[in-house]
């Protein structure tokens, strides 16, 4: 639904941001655009600003300059709507996961869905929420966490009789409500940021690096999550990187970030459809959107941009189709290239191509040199 | 299908929800705020309950024995009756005095613990993105500790005005001592809410609890030591240039005024600092 | 795992100048806590400095003017140059004596407790250092610019507290004066330190262990003013002797002697006679006291004090510092037998 044109996840004009004790600014005209509904890879080489650009969404920090907009309004008053998981996984060392959970419930009484978040950070044995797989040894601990979050008991179902239960088993890896946060592994404290950050319910999720600390069934099990979570709520999932391939395939919207902006913006496919791989004998390419050429004596290899008003020139040249990781570091070697947005118009569905070059050139950024 | 929240983005919710961040209360905020902080609030109330658990037991069980003891020396008095006086008034002065300057101890956890370390680790962004502003999250970190330091404050400057009054005659200080003239009216309870202030501010400008703790401690003693040196100037003197006790109150009041002025200045650059940095 | 392991064994390859690496990278760490250090030393110094010298002139003149022009002034010197003088002295003196906190409160929070809490311990345990050396340089270290610290404040103390005598009457056994004016001023720190650093390994965590050190801390110096009249042997004078004590002594108790022999303490029976034998004698038998005794430090009992305190006090430190090293060895030898 949300793909018809329906609402704008993010949109920033201008943004720039200038740390106090660092030389040059982290963000600089950083203008964009992203869709509501789109699983959004944010892609980059380390320090051009992913996380700052996640932490101005999140309305952490303020942009010293332009503005950015969260659902439709300013990152404050969109709090309630998003959700946001920090690149360190900052969580409370003293709390046990269940208190970790209450205080995400005490936070968001007015949208928590508790079995969303039990079901991310103890894994499926607990999808029901009155299950209690440990038995009565611990069934203090857990029955203490929902004295806290003062459950109401659901009639026929009492302990230990939930559909989910197989007793003395727990998925590797899944949680105790009773463990500390502060004996928690990278990858498991993980898991409780994210499920602080489902328990929400967000129409848009901000997730700096989620993947950095996970095991690969545990990243295959959050992607599994994260794309039922868009498909059943139409939630709207912006997911930073600096691993392009572990987000190939996902997501349905590629940022690529550098030189402080975002450099590359919309659909993978179509980005990709938007670029040819040439190889052929050397020859003048004037006239064309070279993104970067090499050439080795009288070889050359062009990557360039299909989208422009000269089409590929396809005498005695080979064309390929790029991957996505070659399109990428392409950009990442030649800051020079144009930036290209494929963006979406109206509520039609479909997808145009447009070179924001000359909407930059007018701002006077120097970007648009080939 | 999306049957969960849509991206509804017009005016009338955005107002719904503005109107609910603004009233604290219903977030579980001070949950949160308890629950974070139960080591800190344990230890406070051990610490308040054995100061209290003092006065009740020197007033009505070592007042008689000593009394008892000082009827053996009546014939010398003298040091007979200054030993009593340590042994009786030594357990109500400590609690006085420990009481009175665990202000530093409010304000170095202001600083480290409630602030300063959240601003370090990350934990408060964790809270500002769980639908909590961060002013409401200041709020809700200060407003807790202020009700529960005004509370258990007003407890004990009650019960020290009676322990204070019970025996005068087994006791040697009188009404001008540092920790009796603040532990018997609310300067008690204004120091410990200004600490809480200051170790706020401290947290929120330095946003690391180490410095925190040791600036707003500083603060405190700047603030207090001045006051504690111009306690005579802050009500005119009687005509033979000194002040009777009659002039407790006046003075008392004016220093709860000072220290409490200083309190809400510091709770407000805090906020302005904070709102200032974040969006 | 063989860094973890270190500890347990002799380190195979001695590095000339590893140990040096080791003190600058603690130093290195905790540069604006020795900014600080320096900072506060400089400060101490030149306030004692001036208060010894400068400022006691000023307000002794101004004092002595005073009382020239008006006799009340003589019982009851006051102005502002006394004032400022002795509030160098009451402050420069409360920070000296405070100092052992301060630093418990600095080790157990940042120099371990941080430490422990972030995870940069383990960084260095398996940066070639193994446990046990780590937390020898961070003892060793702050251990040296504490003591040449407190060392080189000690006589400036003792010169600014001497001097003060006529104006401030300050006594040598006063309980700040004492811990600032000799060899415990040096135990103290030395003993917040390894406090502070056993606070910091026992907790792992900064502001815990900063509230540990601080009152471990204060609760030793709060015992050692309490017991100190006890550590060293008391001098006890009989008949007239005990009413007129020599100048400067700390007395301890008093009291009589009866008739039947009984020793009572605390008693302050015929002490206002006056010290000539006829008049104390008469007033002996007129009570039906035999004697009349008192107990009481001299002044020259100051350096005994010191020293016997000194050497307690470090023995708490070296008990402090030693259950660190078996803390971490046992910790640390545990995690590496897990591997």
């Amino acid at each position: 639904m949300n793909r018809d044109g329906e609402g704008t996840a993010l949109e920033a004009v201008g943004l720039g941001k200038r740390y106090r004790r660092r030389r040059g600014p982290v963000l600089q005209d950083c203008s964009f655009h992203l869709p509501a509904g789109r699983i959004c890879a944010l892609v980059g080489p380390n320090g051009t600003g992913k996380s700052t650009l996640l932490a101005l969404a999140a309305g952490l920090i303020r942009p010293t300059e332009g503005t950015l907009k969260v659902l439709g309004t300013t990152p404050a008053r969109a709090r309630e709507r998003f959700a946001y998981v920090a690149q360190a996984k900052p969580l409370p060392p003293q709390l046990t996961v269940a208190a970790t959970l209450r205080l995400g419930a005490e936070l968001n009484r007015a949208r928590w869905d508790r079995e969303a978040a039990e079901r991310i950070a103890y894994g499926p044995v607990y999808a029901n929420p009155y299950a209690d797989p440990y038995g009565e040894e611990s069934g203090s601990a857990y029955g203490d966490m929902h004295g806290e979050a003062a459950a109401d008991p659901v009639p026929g179902v009492g302990p230990g009789v939930g559909p989910n239960l197989v007793p003395g088993v727990v998925r590797e890896g899944g949680l105790h409500p009773r463990d500390r946060i502060r004996s928690l592994s990278g990858g498991q404290r993980t898991r409780v940021a994210l499920a602080l950050a489902f328990g929400k319910r967000p129409e848009l999720m901000l997730l700096d690096e989620p993947m950095a600390d996970l095991d690969p069934l545990a990243r295959r099990e959050l992607l599994g999550a994260l794309l039922g979570e868009a498909a059943e709520h139409g939630t709207t999932i912006v997911m930073s990187s600096h691993v392009v391939a572990e987000l190939e395939g996902v997501c349905d919207h590629l940022f690529l970030m550098g030189g402080g902006r975002i450099r590359l913006g919309g659909d993978p496919e179509q980005l990709l459809a938007a670029h040819t791989l040439l190889t052929g004998p050397a020859r003048d390419l004037s006239g064309h959107t070279v993104v970067e050429s090499h050439g080795t004596g009288r070889q050359l290899t062009a990557l360039i941009r299909t989208d422009g008003p000269n089409s590929p020139p396809t005498d005695g040249w080979e064309t390929a189709a790029p991957s996505l990781e070659e399109l990428l570091l392409a950009h990442l070697r030649n800051p020079e290239a144009p930036d290209l947005f494929t963006e979406e118009t109206g509520g039609t569905g479909t997808a145009d191509m447009t070179d924001v070059t000359d909407v930059t050139d007018v701002t006077g950024e120097e970007n648009a040199r080939p | 299908m999306n049957t969960g929240p849509s991206l509804n983005t017009g005016p009338s919710l955005n107002s719904g929800l503005s109107l609910r961040t603004g009233l604290s209360l219903r977030t579980g905020l001070p949950w949160t705020v308890l629950r974070l902080h139960r080591a800190a609030l344990i230890v406070w109330g051990a610490f308040l309950l054995a100061a209290l658990g003092t006065l009740v037991w020197q007033v009505e069980v070592t007042a008689d024995s000593v009394r008892e003891g000082m009827s053996a020396c009546a014939r010398t008095g003298g040091l007979c009756r200054r030993q009593a006086v340590i042994h009786y008034g030594g357990g109500i002065s400590w609690a006085s005095t420990l009481v009175y300057y665990s202000f530093f101890a409010v304000a170095a956890f202001a600083g480290g613990a409630l602030v300063g370390r959240e601003l370090e680790n990350g934990t408060a962004e964790l809270a500002w993105t769980q639908s909590v502003s961060p002013t409401s999250w200041l709020a809700a970190k200060l407003a807790v500790p202020a009700l529960l330091l005004v509370a258990g404050g007003t407890v004990f400057v009650l019960v020290f005005r009676w322990a204070w009054a019970a025996d005068r005659d087994l006791m040697g200080d009188d009404w001008t001592f540092n920790d009796v003239f603040a532990a018997r009216g609310p300067a008690l309870v204004a120091y410990g809410l200004c600490g809480l202030g200051v170790g706020a501010l401290a947290g929120v400008v330095l946003r690391r609890s180490l410095p925190a703790v040791g600036v707003a401690c500083a603060g405190m003693y700047v603030v207090n030591h001045n006051l504690e040196e111009h306690r005579g100037d802050l009500w005119p003197t009687a005509a033979n240039g000194l002040h009777p006790e009659s002039h407790y109150w006046p003075m008392h009041l004016v220093e709860t005024g000072v220290v409490l002025g200083v309190a809400v200045v510091a709770t407000g650059a805090a906020f302005f600092v904070l709102r200032r940095r974040t969006g | 795992m063989t860094t973890l392991l270190a500890s347990t064994r002799p380190a195979p390859v001695r590095v000339p100048g590893a140990a040096l690496g080791l003190a600058r990278s603690v130093v290195r760490l905790h540069r604006s806590a020795l900014w600080f250090w320096l900072l506060l030393m400089v400060a101490l110094a030149a306030t004692m400095l001036w208060a010894y010298g400068p400022g006691y002139g000023t307000a002794s003149a101004d004092v002595q003017d005073q009382c020239r022009r008006d006799i009340e002034a003589c019982h009851f010197p006051g102005g502002p140059w006394l004032s400022r003088y002795s509030t160098a002295v009451a402050l420069t003196t409360l920070v000296v004596a405070f100092l052992p906190l301060l630093v418990a409160a600095w080790a157990g929070a940042a120099l371990v407790g941080r430490e422990l809490e972030n995870g940069t311990a383990h960084l260095a345990w398996t940066q070639s250092v193994s446990p046990a050396r780590w937390l020898a340089a961070k003892l060793a270290v702050p251990a040296l610019l504490v003591s040449v610290g407190t060392a080189l404040l000690i006589p400036l103390h003792r010169l600014m507290w001497d001097g003060g005598e006529n104006l401030l009457w300050t006594d040598w056994f006063d309980a700040y004066g004492f811990r600032s004016n000799g060899t415990v001023a040096v135990a103290y720190a030395l003993c917040g330190l390894a406090v502070g650093v056993l606070a910091g390994l026992v907790t792992g965590r900064t502001l815990p262990a900063l509230g540990v050190a601080v009152a471990v801390m204060f609760a030793i110096t709060h015992l050692g003013d309490q017991y100190r009249p006890s550590m060293w042997p008391t001098v006890t004078v009989t008949g007239a002797a005990s009413l007129s004590l020599p100048d400067k002594a700390l007395q301890l108790d008093r009291g009589v002697i009866t008739d039947e022999g009984v020793r009572i303490g605390n008693n302050m029976a015929c002490t206002t006679a006056d010290s000539s034998v006829a008049d104390l004698r008469s007033c002996l038998a007129h009570n039906d006291l035999a004697d009349v005794w008192a107990t009481y430090h001299p002044q020259s009992h100051f350096w005994p004090l010191q020293l016997t305190e000194t050497g307690i006090v470090l023995a708490v430190a070296a008990l402090a510092a030693t259950a660190s090293f078996v803390l971490l060895r046992r910790r640390t030898a545990a995690s590496g037998a897990a591997v």
